[in-house]
């Protein structure tokens, strides 16, 4: 019985990541849909947590369902979203567009399942100790420039929406 | 019973097949930042299970976490980019009301 518990656990989770992604690009209001984006990305942490990577999982659930989904609920809530629906849904691609997607897609899905190895729990203590030791010893220097980045990146957006004075 | 690897492979791929068809299909440019999103976050997805897999399966150190590593740095580029992609957005929107991208098509001030 308790052997179906991280099936099924998987099922929920897959069914949480894809019904919310599939409602993210289809629905029309985009209050609702950058929430649901805030669902998926949830899902996607406890995906992390069923590989047994809690740190990521909490990087995460701070980053991704915390920061960015306020960045763009900011976002929606500075613009005006005029009700226009889908752009080229119904257009004379979309059987090119689907035979496309068909040829990529499938080989894709085929390679996915192709791999079998099972994922066994992590060992005892978790990940944050290796992760860490590995972050700041060997990728020190790509740790540095990373905090360049998000400091340029931070100058750079306050740059960009700074009203001119007079 | 556990999961396989390539199921987390496969929620992988779907999902960034979703997010490149939201790019693809949408006209509006906060929701084409949020599918871009949804395609980073599903590459994290897939390097965090290939991670686990390479940490199990013997190939140097048990404890090799550069699958891991990797997705932080992925997450500082995302944070990064959601924050001047709306930053020019926004940008945008102040010159010519709009986030329809099919209406902003130059790039003149």
């Amino acid at each position: 019985m308790f052997d179906l518990l991280e099936p099924v656990v998987f099922a929920v989770l897959a069914l949480g990541v894809i019904g919310s992604g599939v409602c993210v690009v289809i629905l029309r209001r985009i209050t609702a849909q950058a929430l649901l984006m805030a669902l998926t990305f949830a899902s996607m942490a406890g995906m992390f947590l069923l590989l047994g990577a809690e740190t990521i999982a909490l990087f995460q659930v701070l980053i991704y369902v915390g920061a960015i989904t306020i960045l763009i609920l900011f976002g929606v809530m500075f613009t005006k979203q005029d009700e226009r629906g889908y752009g080229l849904f119904f257009q004379q691609q979309t059987p090119w567009a689907a035979a496309l997607v068909i040829v990529i897609a499938l080989p894709v899905t085929f390679l996915a399942f192709s791999f079998k190895d099972p994922i066994t729990p992590s060992a005892k203590g978790g990940d944050l100790i290796p992760l860490a030791a590995s972050l700041f010893t060997d990728y020190a220097f790509p740790f540095e420039v990373a905090s360049v980045l998000l400091l340029a990146a931070l100058v750079g957006a306050i740059v960009l929406v700074k009203r001119d004075e007079g | 019973m556990t999961v396989p690897l390539g199921a987390f492979v496969a929620v992988s791929a779907a999902l960034f097949f979703i997010g490149a068809a939201g790019v693809l299909v949408r006209r509006n440019a906060v929701v084409i930042l949020m599918c871009v999103e949804l395609m980073l976050n599903a590459s994290n997805l897939a390097l965090v299970s290939f991670s686990r897999r390479a940490g199990q399966l013997g190939a140097g150190n048990p404890l090799d976490q550069r699958g891991s590593v990797f997705v932080v740095f992925v997450f500082v580029i995302a944070a990064a980019e959601v924050a001047v992609g709306l930053a020019i957005i926004l940008a945008a929107y102040r010159n010519r009301p709009t986030v329809n991208v099919d209406e902003i098509h130059e790039m003149k001030g």
